[in-house]
């Protein structure tokens, strides 16, 4: 199972839509990386609206992949986290330090926008 | 009524069914959302330990019913290598596999109740319970 | 032996109700408030002893004691007015009956204590269940009716939203905080959250640090929170216990805190032009008079 990447522009928009287990999440990261490399996009917004679950393991990818796509130049933002997933995420001790995260969507490209400057 | 239900660890799609169960469980007794969300992270996380340290194992669920509260219990069971020191795996940020550590002490912070009994080489029993508010 | 118990109780009630009314009268003043009329007083243990012997004879009539209990409930008397009232009339009967009685031997003492325990057993059980149903039932209408108070969560404006705090904040109440100030901020889709603590009277290493949780998992939804309504005192003990506020912004009033929000939100107080001229207008002619 992948998790489609969608190219708007600069930027490279996922949303991801099902429960991931720990191949998806490695594949996912590789999969990114590629596609920054391919695009040379500027930005990315990981949408998690509809994730449910974020345990340690997943949320060291997504803080991964964030560091990484900053590595090759692409800013990253994380949107939509829902309530339940950030309370869990606290009491777990994983706080994703210097991690930008906005609402929703539509925000998060707001955000891309204004931290890109242009 | 069924009042305990167990889901075998052995790959590493095993971890999702568990905490799919483990929150389904939550959600059958009453929890709210973010417990939910709690109790399901902290089967995750127990499952992930018997993958990685154990390389099989169970996660049981049993629903706890004392006389003033009710709660969730979730077991996990391995025949291991055991834990050698256990003070050392509830610290945080201790990691053998590159996590981020987080895994044991997170779950004790994730549930109102801990206990792990482990021995070497006979393996390692966590029982984690939440009560419902 | 039950039924000839009975008889002479029931015979001699005039008797035992004086007993009665003459041992419960020296317990005055433990039960009840001073506040109790002399006429209430006796009027209530006429009423409860009628129950007691009215109970005795058609063993136990539930919907005449209920409305006994309630009528106590009502007026506040403790429920300990009931179990001495029972105790009283316990000790005085069996005394009663002792006198009353020729020959005496252990057996017959055995039956007769047993007869007045089953006699009174289900009045006490079933008083003192009315009065506990009644504390859980006022218990749990007061739980939920802080849990409504305890995270309050309002949202002023588009994107930006208020919480005040109010009083003690306990572990329980942390957690309830978070969880509805997260639901509050997806829900309302606000970027700014005002967290208002001038009404909690102090903030130690625990509070401190579940507010820092909560601030931390408002940024992870993706919103900003803004700590407001910080006193003196609080900031000295903050420094003090070497608590780290530093990663989100703090402001000492409400006020600031609104204006640091707008500011954040791209927004700024404006005076309208009217209004101005109107303050104007009213200022020349009070000049002109």
């Amino acid at each position: 199972m992948r998790i489609p990447i969608l190219k708007l522009h600069d930027y490279l928009l996922i949303s991801i839509q099902t429960e991931i287990d720990d191949n998806t999440a490695i594949q996912f990261q590789e999969d990114l990386l590629d596609k920054i490399h391919q695009t040379g996009s500027t930005g990315v917004v990981i949408d998690l609206t509809s994730v449910e679950i974020i345990d340690s393991f997943i949320a060291k990818v997504l803080g991964d992949v964030v560091t990484m796509s900053d590595l090759m130049g692409a800013k990253v933002v994380l949107t939509g986290i829902q309530p339940a997933v950030a309370v869990t995420l606290i009491d777990l001790g994983v706080h994703l330090k210097d991690v930008p995260t906005a609402l929703n969507l539509e925000q998060g490209l707001v955000k891309l926008h204004q931290e890109l400057g242009d | 009524m069924d009042l305990k239900s167990c889901v075998d660890i052995n790959q590493e799609w095993d971890i999702v069914k568990a905490r799919q169960l483990g929150r389904a469980k939550a959600r059958g007794i009453g929890f709210g959302t973010v417990d939910q969300a709690r109790l399901a992270t902290a089967v995750s996380e127990l499952a992930r330990n018997l993958y990685l340290y154990a390389d099989r194992g169970k996660i049981c669920f049993e629903i706890t019913d004392e006389l003033d509260r009710k709660g969730l219990c979730v077991i996990s069971l391995d025949v291991g290598p055991g834990i050698e020191n256990i003070s050392r795996v509830m610290e945080d940020g201790y990691s053998t596999s590159g996590g981020l550590g987080a895994g044991l002490p997170g779950v004790k912070r994730l549930v109102d109740q801990f206990d792990i009994h482990s021995e070497e080489e006979q393996g390692t029993e966590i029982r984690a319970i939440k009560w419902l508010r | 032996m039950d039924r000839e118990f009975k008889k002479i109780v029931l015979d001699n009630s005039d008797v035992i109700v004086q007993k009665w009314i003459d041992e419960i009268d020296t317990l005055k003043g433990f039960n009840y408030s001073d506040s109790v009329s002399e006429e209430l007083l006796e009027s209530t243990n006429r009423e409860f002893v009628n129950i007691i012997f009215s109970s005795i004879k058609n063993e136990g009539d539930t919907k005449q004691l209920k409305e006994f209990s309630e009528k106590l409930i009502n007026l506040g008397w403790k429920v300990s007015y009931i179990t001495d009232g029972l105790q009283v009339f316990r000790r005085v009967t069996i005394d009663f009956i002792l006198q009353q009685s020729d020959q005496i031997d252990t057996s017959y003492i055995s039956e007769l204590l047993h007869s007045v325990d089953e006699w009174v057993e289900p009045l006490i059980r079933q008083l003192v269940n009315e009065f506990s149903g009644n504390w859980e039932n006022i218990l749990s209408l007061q739980r939920v009716a802080l849990q409504e108070l305890s995270a309050p969560l309002i949202p002023v404006m588009d994107n930006i939203t208020i919480m005040p705090l109010v009083g003690t904040i306990d572990t329980e109440r942390a957690k309830l905080i978070m969880e509805n100030l997260l639901e509050g901020v997806t829900q309302h889709n606000s970027e700014v959250v005002l967290i208002d603590i001038t009404g909690v009277p102090v903030v130690d290493t625990m509070v401190a640090h579940h507010i820092i949780q909560a601030a931390e998992a408002v940024g992870l939804v993706g919103a900003t929170c803004i700590l407001v309504g910080i006193r003196p005192e609080i900031a000295q003990t903050i420094v003090n216990l070497g608590i780290d506020l530093g990663k989100f912004p703090t402001k000492s009033s409400l006020r600031k805190g609104f204006i640091k929000a707008l500011g954040l939100t791209d927004r700024k107080i404006i005076r309208t032009e009217e209004n101005n001229a109107t303050i104007e207008q009213m200022i020349e002619s009070l000049g002109g008079e």
